[in-house]
């Protein structure tokens, strides 16, 4: 101010018009800066929702591998328990067929059931209540058969009958 | 630094425009010069029937301000109570003037120039509605239009509106009087026509003789009688260095002067308000020679601002009755108006 008595009113470049452009341009920055941040919260939720969605069919797979070996372990378990139901079921009817062979007189003090054999141990009032009545029935099943005979005191006999079945042979 | 350089960046988009406006007895003159990047664009100017705000004159003005936060808005003062006094110490301004009223504005810490704070207050007031940036005095534009005599010469230097005179004395920059001087509103007065008519044919007759002057014959001159108190003839002396004065610039203007007082030499108003214009400044210089508080020199030489084409009549008034080495130079005041409030803004 070298020559007038008053100062000149400040000028600034921000107009009302430059002011009203700038909140325009500054709100549609912020929503361009909001829409980017929006869509790179989602992207990055996108990304973690991905990885934890690979993560769990990483372990799906694993869980579903693992019940397929469980699977293939259990139906082998239900072959193995069916195959032994059907052995004990033939056990079952083995034995009972056995003791069903057994004769009245003759008495069973051990029967030792193997995969291919049989002992009975017992008593038998003489050799031939034992040859006759039970030997002949276990010939007809078991390929071998060997009996011996002890005395028991009282007139009777102590035997113990070994058998054995030969599937080679038998199937020759 | 970034906001300042796209602030400048913002700036060096906008033109600024310097609205003057200058107020005489015929209305309101609003000249405006746009300037882009320091560069000249373009200058209107539109002369308005009015004192104040109307209207057409804030719809002109607004034109130019909607157009850039730029704007530069200056008033050329025109109050009745401004003035100029040869000193800036405050203690010293007393004895020329009470500023106790006053708002004053120093000039390189060697004079000042005031005006009543009231009258301002009244101009910002009346333009309250635009608001204006810079009341100039007529005695800045005065100096800023003179500015390459007033360093170097000792001489009187005055500037005419239409309703105001200002008048200044300096010598080498320094100022030693000062005075504005409001000039009433003329009005025909068959006495003064009279008075006026037999000065112009003394004027006349003098030519004519080419003998020398007859001061006893010219009825003005009579209160330069005083003069003669002056003593100080040695200062006539220098009249002989006048001629180092007389640059070619001067002699156009001389030249031009007389040219464009053949256009208005018939108008015998404009004769009469010349006369009336001398004076009043015939007067004032002889304040400036009897009042004790000035520097008083004898004065041969004055420079006229002319702001409103003054006839050959003036000129002659004061060579023929002051002896005084005159020397008039029109001026658009509009755009020294505006050329100092460019001058503002830039400095």
């Amino acid at each position: 101010m070298k020559y007038s008595y008053i100062k000149p009113r400040p000028k600034s470049v921000f107009t009302l018009e430059v002011k009203l452009l700038s909140t325009f341009f500054s709100i549609s920055f912020l929503m361009l800066f909001m829409t980017y941040a929006f869509l790179l919260f989602k992207d990055y939720s996108f990304e973690k929702s991905l990885k934890s969605i690979e993560k769990r069919d990483t372990q799906l797979h694993t869980s579903l591998a693992k019940m397929k070996e469980q699977i293939v372990y259990i139906e082998k378990e239900r072959a193995l328990a069916q195959s032994i139901q059907t052995e004990n079921t033939v056990l079952k009817d083995s034995i009972t067929n056995l003791f069903d062979l057994v004769p009245p007189r003759i008495t069973l003090s051990t029967a030792m059931l193997g995969k291919k054999s049989l002992i009975l141990k017992g008593i038998t009032p003489n050799k031939d209540v034992y040859n006759f009545m039970l030997q002949a029935p276990l010939r007809s099943i078991f390929h071998e058969t060997y009996s011996s005979f002890y005395p028991a005191g009282n007139g009777w006999m102590y035997f113990v009958s070994t058998n054995y079945i030969d599937e080679g042979n038998h199937e020759n | 630094m970034r906001i300042g350089i796209i602030v400048k960046f913002l700036e060096s988009l906008y033109s600024k425009a310097f609205i003057n406006i200058v107020i005489d007895r015929n209305g309101t003159t609003v000249y405006v010069q746009t300037y882009k990047k320091e560069k000249l664009q373009d200058s209107y100017e539109e002369q308005f029937d009015v004192f104040g705000l109307n209207e057409k004159l804030l719809d002109y003005i607004h034109n130019f301000t909607k157009e850039t936060p730029f704007f530069y808005i200056a008033y050329l003062d025109n109050s009745t109570l401004q003035g100029a006094i040869p000193t800036c110490v405050k203690n010293e301004m007393a004895r020329y003037q009470d500023m106790s009223e006053s708002e004053y504005k120093c000039y390189n810490k060697q004079w000042a120039y005031y005006t009543s704070k009231s009258d301002l207050y009244e101009i910002e007031k009346n333009y309250e509605k635009i608001g204006l940036d810079f009341i100039f005095s007529p005695f800045s534009l005065l100096v800023h239009f003179f500015k390459d005599k007033i360093a170097d010469f000792f001489a009187g230097y005055i500037l005419i509106q239409e309703d105001l005179i200002t008048l200044s004395v300096f010598e080498n920059a320094i100022l030693l009087y000062a005075e504005s001087i409001n000039i009433e509103v003329y009005e025909p007065d068959e006495a003064l026509d009279e008075t006026l008519l037999e000065d112009e044919e003394e004027l006349d007759i003098i030519e004519e003789i080419d003998e020398g002057i007859d001061l006893d014959d010219i009825s003005a001159i009579d209160e330069l009688d005083s003069l003669d108190d002056f003593g100080d003839i040695a200062d006539l002396d220098s009249l002989d260095d006048i001629d180092d004065f007389s640059h070619n610039e001067d002699a156009e203007e001389e030249l031009d002067e007389e040219v464009a007082a053949i256009t208005h030499e018939t108008k015998d108003s404009v004769s009469t308000e010349d006369y009336q214009r001398f004076t009043l400044i015939q007067e004032s210089i002889n304040r400036y020679y009897h009042d004790e508080k000035y520097d008083s020199k004898f004065l041969e030489t004055i420079y006229i601002a002319d702001g409103v084409g003054t006839s050959s009549l003036l000129k002659q008034y004061f060579e023929e009755e002051m002896f005084l080495n005159v020397y008039v130079r029109s001026i658009d005041i509009a755009q020294e108006l505006s050329s100092l409030c460019v001058e503002e803004v830039v400095s």
